[in-house]
């Protein structure tokens, strides 16, 4: 039986901005749907490796890691502007959450100049071979990632300008910034596997 | 742990209040809706209709094989049914369906007014929705898949299906995993983040223990199954990667373990809900707790994780490594552990408890002789020897038949006749209910038990016809007869379902005198689910007098609010307050349908899906009037 008695919550935080939301939760679980896809392309590509003999194929270069690993200074770099934009959100700052925002924005932006610039040195398509289509779709897919959520942060520092926000869309710019570290966490194994790894498990068999 | 109470004050909600509370989750219009029970039954609806879809093809396919050399339906129209059969089954009943049941009851199990993400909810339902509607808008003009359910390449490549068949089944299945992957999230936040106030994780109903267990599978197990229908297959057959062409270093086997590694779980993903059901129904109807609850629990996710392993048994006769292939024998044969703790603590919970024989339990009295039956066949088919004898014949067929139905759809129905009370505010017809088990129960066994020994004989699965002189003509005759006692079980049910919702005596809160808290609440449940959220001390807070048990106050009525919890704990920790109803999930859903359709066709589709689809997640998540309903 329920009985009479009561439990009293009034006096609760009414929306908790923090990792105790439940928005979060559902962000990291998002997340590890995320997860589970790029683990499943990562086995593909060693899978793929395995069932030929030469790796990478005759005519494709080694791919060369440098620039790739110089790019990853302004991905790294952007966090920061997450973590500031997070933080302001938490305390009601506007004009961090709008720094922080645009800080993460320009430095995505300018990571996805070089790995545009990167992806144009291909001298392969998806259609090549199987290499060629492990390797694009790792390359697709990511960015595709990265480019929906750099579009939500636009969205958010549009509304956060405006100024007409509530507790919701702060909280918005806290998960987004999980979403983004997210993103470049992920980025770290798959650049192993696309940069290092025709050096690590290539050559002939 | 106890929560601190005060002791009696009154708490039920004055006149004004509830009207208030009523009007902030008054339903805003067809589109819009994000309540969970109205969306739980359109759900179970969908599914079900689409169940009777499969069911047509079923008998289709045992009218032609009913006699020998029969010609009632071509080879190419029966590869196109068992597929769609297959398909249909598995894709758009099964999983919805489970999911549906889980929409509706987690809430009211765990003493809360929603799921987490309702907008998600709703736009899973469309998904889920518009994944069926090209299934069967593309058979209406005859673009039928005909692969079978796990279109394995190299036959569903593009060289041996030419059409756009496997195209649209492999663009199906992303509608139907984004639907199935949104509940997945959404009630794995619900059960960890809102359940009632003392829920500790030991005191969780284990049809919501079930329900998370399977979210979690759906996390790790649906994405595979994306990668390879949409980035393997469709790909392949549609701007030309290699991923399965060992012609340009691809490998058809590749397809097969990614596939595997989603199917297998997928199997499972259908199964544990069911288990929790069980449960359910035989804890109300012993009129006890569940005997053995950490082992039941442990035995769950025990299931959950040994599923991960057990993929590459559907692939014993593609010459895989010996010694991997022993591993995954071991693993297969694991199952039948945690399975056989659960049949056990069952027995022992009947045993020990005062029964009511009512429709339901007939149904779990169902399931537990059938499903020890699957698992029988089943330990033998994990034996490779007796795998490659067995393989791709009716034994196959006969075995996961006896799985799939004895361990998910009897437990489905007893859970439908156990909870129809709560569903509909009226008890349905108990006489029929039983007549209707009967039939089923019956009919499944005429069906399916013949299979096993025709099968035996070396009848393959797929073929549309066999020769006179195989002698397959008895077996296969008797298993069409009972195909048709199994069909008119479903009009019994149908019919009994259509009477008692209209005729059947009305039901009170608790009809059953069970002990969760979905029948704290009126028969059927408001919009808002409990007038006031409940306090609860133990498993079956409705067979217990505690101190610890009673009310939440102090959760504003003029805005859906409701309370977060702990996750171990379930100690109240915030209030959070869940979006109002809004059409641009639906509007979402329908963007992103539009370009997934059009994908089948090419590439492109895929960037007018991304630009639809974010105009109107733009819409969904742009800030809105406040919150609160103006007094």
């Amino acid at each position: 039986m329920i009985g009479t008695r009561t439990l009293d919550v009034s006096e609760l935080q009414p929306f908790e901005i923090s990792n105790k939301s439940p928005l979060f939760w559902g962000q990291v679980l998002m997340c590890a749907i995320e997860g589970s896809m790029f683990f499943i392309l990562i086995a593909t590509y060693f899978y793929i490796r395995m069932s030929v003999d030469v790796w990478p194929p005759p005519g494709v270069p080694s791919p060369k890691p440098w620039f790739a690993t110089l790019a990853l200074i302004p991905l790294l770099a952007s966090c920061v502007g997450s973590y500031i934009a997070s933080e302001a959100a938490k305390k009601d700052d506007r004009r961090r959450m709008l720094l922080g925002l645009g800080l993460n924005l320009a430095l995505a932006v300018l990571y996805l100049v070089l790995r545009g610039i990167e992806w144009r040195r291909l001298n392969f398509t998806w259609a090549s071979d199987a290499h060629g289509s492990i390797v694009w779709t790792i390359l697709f897919l990511h960015t595709y990632d990265v480019i929906a959520d750099l579009l939500m942060t636009t969205v958010l520092i549009l509304i956060i300008a405006r100024g007409r926000y509530g507790e919701k869309q702060r909280l918005g710019v806290h998960v987004d910034s999980i979403l983004w570290y997210f993103l470049v966490g992920i980025w770290i194994p798959l650049y192993v596997v696309l940069y290092w790894g025709a050096h690590l498990v290539g050559g002939a068999r | 742990m106890s929560l601190p109470l005060t002791a009696d004050r009154q708490v039920t909600h004055e006149a004004p209040e509830r009207d208030l509370l009523k009007r902030v989750w008054t339903n805003a219009g067809w589109f819009s809706v994000t309540t969970h029970q109205r969306l739980g039954k359109r759900y179970i609806i969908t599914a079900f209709i689409f169940l009777l879809l499969g069911g047509i093809e079923a008998l289709l396919m045992r009218l032609q094989l009913g006699a020998p050399e029969n010609t009632l339906l071509g080879p190419a129209r029966y590869n196109q049914i068992f597929t769609l059969h297959g398909t249909t089954m598995m894709f758009l009943f099964a999983v919805p369906m489970m999911e549906g049941m889980g929409v509706y009851l987690v809430p009211l199990l765990l003493g809360t007014r929603n799921v987490a993400f309702p907008r998600l909810n709703a736009f899973g339902y469309w998904m889920f929705l518009g994944g069926g509607l090209l299934l069967y808008g593309a058979a209406l003009t005859n673009t039928i898949p005909d692969a079978g359910w796990f279109a394995y390449p190299p036959l569903s490549g593009p060289q041996f299906s030419p059409g756009k068949g496997v195209d649209v089944w492999a663009q199906m299945i992303t509608f139907t995993e984004i639907s199935a992957l949104c509940v997945a999230v959404e009630l794995a936040v619900t059960i960890l983040r809102m359940r009632a106030p003392g829920m500790t994780l030991n005191k969780i109903p284990m049809y919501c223990w079930a329900m998370l267990v399977q979210s979690f599978m759906i996390i790790f197990a649906m994405p595979a199954v994306m990668v390879a229908s949409t980035v393997f297959l469709l790909n392949d057959r549609t701007i030309g990667t290699h991923f399965v062409n060992p012609a340009e270093g691809g490998d058809p086997l590749l397809y097969q373990h990614v596939f595997w590694f989603f199917g297998h779980p997928e199997v499972y993903i259908i199964f544990i809900p069911a288990l929790g059901m069980v449960t359910a129904i035989i804890e109300a109807n012993a009129r006890r707790s569940v005997f053995g609850y950490p082992a039941m629990v442990l035995a769950l996710v025990g299931n959950g994780f040994v599923a991960f392993g057990l993929w590459v048994h559907h692939m014993f006769a593609t010459g895989l490594p010996q010694i991997g292939e022993a591993y995954f024998t071991a693993a297969s044969m694991m199952i039948a552990i945690t399975s056989g703790v659960q049949i056990f603590c069952w027995i022992g919970t009947l045993w020990t408890g005062r029964l009511r024989l009512t429709t339901a339990l007939h149904f779990v009295f169902g399931f537990i002789f059938i499903f020890v039956m699957g698992g029988m066949t089943g330990v033998i088919l994990a034996s490779i020897p007796l795998d490659l004898q067995a393989h791709d014949t009716f034994f196959v067929v006969a075995h996961f038949h006896y799985v799939l139905i004895g361990g998910a759809l009897f437990p489905l129905f007893g859970g439908f006749h156990h909870w129809f009370p709560k569903f509909t505010g009226r008890m349905i017809d108990e006489r029929l209910g039983k007549l209707s088990f009967w039939m089923l129960f019956i009919g499944f066994n005429l069906t399916f038990f013949p299979l096993h020994l025709v099968g035996l004989n070396g009848m393959p699965r797929r073929v549309y016809t066999y020769p006179v002189s195989l002698g397959w003509g008895p077996y296969n005759q008797l298993a069409t007869f009972g195909a048709f006692i199994i069909a008119f079980g479903g009009v019994v049910f149908i019919a009994n379902v259509m009477r008692s919702r209209k005729l059947g005596a009305a039901a009170d809160a608790n009809p059953w005198d069970a002990g969760t808290l979905e029948w704290a609440t009126t028969s059927p449940p408001p919009n808002y689910n409990f007038e006031c959220l409940p306090v609860v001390a133990a498993r079956q807070p409705l067979w217990t007098d505690s101190p610890e048990q009673g009310s939440v106050v102090g959760l504003r009525d003029d805005r859906r609010e409701v309370l977060v919890t702990s996750f171990l704990e379930a100690k109240p920790q915030s209030r959070y307050v869940i979006p109002g109803e809004t059409i641009w999930p639906f509007i979402t859903a329908v963007g992103f349908s539009i370009g997934l359709y059009y994908s089948v066709f090419s590439f492109a589709g895929y960037y007018v899906a991304s630009v639809l689809g974010m105009i109107g997640l733009i819409g969904w998540f742009w800030p809105r009037r406040p919150l609160e309903l103006r007094p």
